[in-house]
């Protein structure tokens, strides 16, 4: 068929879009993977300026730390297998073992138990098994690399970077699960109205997303503090300080999020044909049931996608949490951003990038959970309009 | 000696420091939360208060922007403050700490009368350490170069070109330099050190002077010896550069010291010495400034909850926790045993005539931060000295305008 | 759609913006016009202060706030018009700079310095990101269909990662003796300083941020070339059309409102620039307009803050980013009216 020559591509058109493609994927990837080469070494070595020396880790290596090829090969292989496991197996174990509509349920389970067991087997089964291996393997045991997890050891246990996980869990849920319910109905609205005010709404919500957020932030800070003062008239002695509440910090993140989260549900539900809920509409429904009955089953790829977006601007936000949240509460970010303030050593510049390369560590595991119902959600239609 | 062995040594001269656990003398029943920077000597503090139980310490970058907001607060959110004498002035000026006469009286027993900082004759603020800019050198290099240390900046001048000459290391200078505050700091030491006036009686600006142009002159002259890149130089990078070997000698902060023959980090253990801050000109200070770190009460709080506040931060300041974490400061409590690396900051602060302690006033505030934004431009040579102080004082003049200090 | 059902459903949303958004952005816009002083007196004070031994104890003059009878600062607020706006855009030196031809004074100024750089930040990234992330939406269509995932993957990696930490890795590679730094060095074996040079600073903060939004470009891209029609494609193939026709006239026109899309988001974007000023050190060299603003805001050492030029230049910021928008949403405004019932 002449579509289907036409179609076939010559050779050196594959070509260079497959060497242009490595050579995005070298960039997209060499510094982040990078730093995670640096978190594992001595400061000596993870700030070394020559490049062998950051890799293979002389300093971390004469302190004892180190892998061997054996090590090596076996961690590889481990990695690759999980790797192979999280892109073919656990979708259909999830798509098993998941009843019906509970789908994002299901994956955030199977992803969880994916991080536990794939931690349990690479942290803590292989290195005692390789210790006794490396003991009888010879020159193929004896160290080659220096490797160290001491700047991880003390991130997540001496300075308790658990409880700033946990902060971060609790911000971060609750934004999204606020964000997506207030902006989902709004979003329906929104694309369901032609008035001019819905027009305008959308328009001033433009203006506001583009706002530097360093201004508003700013002036939440002193109400924040104040807040007990401020609204004990109303609310009596119960009144509460906003400053440092988690809470506080999840409303101050919907809000800043709302335009972007309705701007893409709106054009999303605007794909959606009218005629959907208006046949539901002409059956008797109200708006609000046509949404629950008609809309809500197949809004799921569009929801998905917008909630990874504030998923993600509520895990890396760092002006918000770091000025409104106190010590209890803080959330990773400005716990990572303290390590480099005017007091610093090298060990805390490596340890916060021990500490950075953690946290992306979760977002590694959503994007490659969620990847395809990102791209079929953008598809089906929440970039369209 | 292998690095291995460097390394047990490091951990054996380690272990007693985290053996060594202060005991609180009294069980604290009062909640009290304590906001305060986040560097090492208030680590080992708020650690010892914690020890008296119902502690909470907050260790904030965010601390200055945080500090006055919250303790105007009524009740205040915190209520021990750690500050320096930079920061205390707005907790000062809007009158949110209180007079800690009666509770020293009581309480403060073993506190040196050094350590109090008074206000118009009222206690306001207990100080813990102090800290300077002084200069640190290789002696490594300078034995090998047969170089003496240099007591004023045109000799530091000149040894920079003997060890440049000599090409043993990849600059012969480092210096806090980054941009904004680092810079301004840099430039407030030596333009005191030439025996400059910030303000006058007005409040109105007296840097473009001789002494201003001295001092950028000077600093420009000084930057030919340095990384070219000592616009994004903060005192980690310094400290960097010294650890990797990189540099022979730089102004720096004393609570830098320790990181020096710290054995996980640094290339050059032992062979960093300490000494007097360079003069700018003969006869007169030391190129630096004098700083001290201590602790406030709050004033929006009840006196029980001051008392408790008080007490626990003795407990926070006393001998023992200057014992375990002896190289952590320039500690004032007594106890304190100056290390090898001390001995600069020792000699700065008692020079004679000694240099100023930091100015804590509002018009230091705005000058510093106009000196801060304006000056990076002479550095990358947009303007000359003079157009570049011209433009400090315009802008230091605007946002006094703004803040009323002037008409 | 019903008034009463409509602010059902956009009521939370709209009382969320309004309650920490405009209510904000009000206080900032009166604040613009107003300056808000302490009352002072100047006061005689004897300070003593901690020397390693001794104590100095020095009497100067300062100037302190006057304290009511509740011991709290009294203030006096009073509108000054457009002076805060005067002062940060300070006409009377850009007229003097101008008059004298030294326009490359003009620059030497806070805010004009921060426009220039915003502005061709923001000019000069917005064709890369949409260039970059079609070229990578077009080769990964491409690619073989058993590696996209992975491909996918790993593009998403630069948008997913932490801002500050992208801008903090990618620094570590340049500055100092970073490796690529050391690499280009015994390539071409000159010294090479980068956190020197104001155009090299320039390029990395551009290149950081190409590094960052592409992947977000390309995957809005990538979803919308999954809807391409192919009947149009065959069609087009039938009629001869050459492969670059195709893309030409049939795949970009499709991607046009995404396309739109993207750069609507990344005008925004760019235009309040923050982290880069901040991971790259680069405030003696280049700053933004946010960066400008958070400057101003951020409490110096004696606490004072410079909040009415703040608000001044977050209005000006505001201003700049709707003349920016307006081509965009002059299009969304005919889109809203056609498509809407």
């Amino acid at each position: 068929m002449a579509t289907a020559k036409a179609m076939q591509q010559p050779f050196s058109l594959r070509f260079a879009s497959a060497s242009f493609l490595t050579l995005w994927c070298l960039i997209a990837a060499f510094p982040i993977v990078w730093i995670a080469v640096m978190s594992f070494k001595s400061p000596v070595d993870a700030f070394s300026a020559n490049p062998l020396n950051v890799v293979f880790g002389p300093a971390t290596r004469a302190d004892g730390n180190g892998l061997s090829l054996l090590d090596i090969a076996v961690g590889l292989a481990v990695l690759v297998g999980a790797g192979r496991i999280a892109f073919t197996q656990l979708p259909r174990w999830v798509a098993r073992f998941t009843p019906k509509g509970l789908i994002v349920v299901g994956w955030l389970v199977g992803a969880g138990a994916f991080a536990a067991a794939f931690l349990l087997v690479f942290f803590g089964l292989l290195p005692p098994v390789l210790a006794v291996l490396n003991s009888i393997a010879g020159p193929l045991g004896t160290p080659i690399i220096g490797l160290t997890a001491e700047h991880y050891y003390a991130v997540w246990v001496e300075n308790q970077f658990w409880r700033n996980f946990q902060n971060s869990l609790i911000v971060t849920a609750g934004v999204v699960t606020v964000s997506l319910t207030v902006g989902t109905l709004a979003g329906y609205g929104l694309a369901r109205s032609g008035s001019n005010l819905a027009f305008w709404i959308l328009i001033v919500a433009l203006v506001f997303r583009a706002l530097p957020h360093s201004v508003l932030v700013a002036g939440y800070l002193p109400v924040f503090i104040n807040s007990a003062e401020i609204l004990r008239p109303i609310l009596g002695e119960n009144a509460p300080t906003l400053y440092g509440q988690p809470l506080a910090v999840i409303a101050v993140l919907v809000a800043i999020n709302q335009p972007f989260t309705i701007w893409m549900l709106r054009s999303f539900f605007q794909n959606i044909p009218n005629e959907l809920d208006e046949a539901a509409r002409v059956d008797g429904c109200t708006h609000f049931q046509a949404f629950r009955w008609v809309i809500m089953p197949v809004m799921w790829p569009g929801v998905i996608t917008t909630g990874l977006f504030s998923f993600l601007l509520a895990y890396n936000d760092l002006l918000v949490t770091s000025l409104l949240l106190d010590a209890q509460n803080q959330t990773m970010v400005p716990a990572i951003a303290g390590y480099f303030n005017r007091e610093t050593t090298t060990t805390d510049q490596v340890e916060a990038v021990a500490a950075a390369v953690s946290i992306t560590a979760p977002l590694f595991l959503l994007v490659m959970v969620f990847q395809r119902q990102i791209v079929s959600g953008l598809t089906a239609g929440a970039v369209k309009g | 000696m292998t690095l291995r062995t460097l390394m047990m040594a490091g951990m054996v001269s380690l272990l007693p420091v985290s053996a060594a656990q202060a005991d609180c003398a009294f069980e604290n029943e009062t909640p009290v939360k304590v906001l305060s920077a986040g560097f090492e000597a208030w680590k080992a503090v708020t650690d010892a208060m914690a020890e008296c139980g119902n502690v909470d310490a907050e260790l904030d970058q965010e601390f200055r922007t945080k500090q006055p907001a919250a303790f105007a607060a009524n009740p205040s959110l915190y209520h021990i403050g750690g500050v320096a004498n930079g920061t205390i002035t707005p907790l000062l000026n809007e009158g949110t700490i209180r007079p800690l006469d009666d509770l020293v009286a009581e309480y403060g027993e073993n506190l040196a009368p050094n350590q109090l900082i008074k206000v118009d004759g009222q206690t306001m603020a207990i100080a813990m350490m102090v800290n300077t800019q002084h200069l640190m050198y290789r002696q490594d290099i300078f034995d090998e170069l047969g170089l003496e240390v240099p007591t004023t900046w045109d000799e530091a001048l000149e040894v920079a070109a003997q060890i440049e000459e000599a090409d043993v290391v990849d600059y012969p200078l480092g210096a806090t330099m980054k941009s904004g505050w680092n810079l301004a700091q840099d430039f407030n030491n030596m333009f005191l050190g030439y025996g400059g006036q910030f303000t006058d009686a007005e409040s109105m600006p007296t840097v473009n002077t001789e002494a201003g142009v001295n001092a950028l002159e000077m600093m420009k002259a000084l930057t030919e010896y340095m990384d070219p890149e000592y616009l994004v130089s903060d005192s980690t990078y310094v400290q960097q550069q010294f650890q990797q070997g990189k540099i022979a000698m730089a102004n720096l902060w004393a609570s830098r010291g320790a990181a020096m023959d710290d054995e996980a980090e640094s290339q050059v253990v032992g062979k960093v010495n300490a000494a007097a801050a360079p003069l700018a000109m003969e006869g007169g200070a030391p190129a630096t400034t004098l700083w001290w770190d201590g602790i406030v009460i709050a004033r929006n709080i009840s006196d029980e909850q001051a008392q408790a506040a008080f007490r626990v931060a003795m407990e926070g300041l006393d001998t023992e926790m200057v014992k375990a974490n002896n190289d952590a400061a320039i500690w004032l409590i007594s106890g304190y045993q100056p290390n090898r690396l001390a001995e600069g900051a020792i000699a700065t602060a008692s020079a004679e005539p000694a240099p100023p302690s930091y100015p804590s006033t509002s018009q230091m505030g705005l000058m510093h931060t106009a000196l801060g934004n304006e000056l990076p431009a002479f550095f990358t040579g947009e303007r000359d000295a003079e157009a570049t102080l011209a433009a400090v004082e315009d802008a230091y003049i605007t946002a006094a305008q703004e803040a009323g200090l002037i008409e | 759609m019903k008034f009463r059902t409509f602010a059902w459903f956009v009521g939370p949303s709209v009382l969320m913006m309004l309650l920490f958004i405009a209510f904000p952005l009000v206080s900032v816009f009166l604040q613009s016009f107003q300056v808000t002083q302490p009352v002072v007196e100047t006061v005689e004070v004897e300070t003593c202060t901690p020397g390693f031994v001794g104590q100095t104890c020095v009497t100067e003059t300062k100037t302190t706030p006057v304290l009511d009878a509740n011991g709290n600062p009294v203030t006096t607020t009073e509108w000054v018009g457009l002076l805060s706006y005067t002062r940060l855009l300070q006409f009377d030196q850009v007229g003097a700079a101008i008059a004298s031809g030294a326009f490359s004074s003009i620059l030497a100024i806070d805010f004009w310095k921060a426009l220039r750089f915003t502005l061709t930040f923001t000019l000069v990234t917005l064709p890369l990101v949409i260039g970059l992330g079609l070229a990578i939406a077009l080769a990964v269509n491409n690619a073989a269909r058993s590696v996209r995932g992975q491909i996918i993957f790993v593009s998403l990696l630069p948008f997913i990662i932490t801002p500050v930490i992208g801008a903090l890795s990618i620094r570590w590679l340049f500055y100092g003796d970073g490796i690529v730094t050391a690499l280009l060095e015994d390539m071409l074996a000159t010294d090479i300083s980068v956190a020197a040079n104001g155009w090299a600073i320039e390029f990395l903060m551009m290149f950081y941020r190409v590094w960052h939004v592409a992947p977000f470009a390309f995957v809005i891209f990538y979803a919308g070339l999954q809807t391409v029609n192919q009947d149009t494609l065959e069609s087009a193939i039938i009629d001869g059309a050459s492969r670059f026709e195709r893309l030409r006239f049939v795949v970009v026109p499709h991607l046009m409102p995404l396309i739109i899309f993207v750069a609507l988001i990344h005008l925004m974007d760019a235009y309040r620039a923050f982290e880069e000023v901040v991971g790259f050190s680069s405030q003696a060299h280049r700053i933004t307009l946010q960066w400008l603003t958070y400057d101003l805001l951020t409490p110096d050492d004696a606490g004072n803050r410079a909040i009415s030029r703040a608000s001044a230049s977050a209005m000006l910021t505001m201003i700049g980013i709707v003349i920016l928008l307006i081509p965009l949403l002059r299009r969304t405004w005919r889109d809203h009216k056609g498509s809407a019932r």
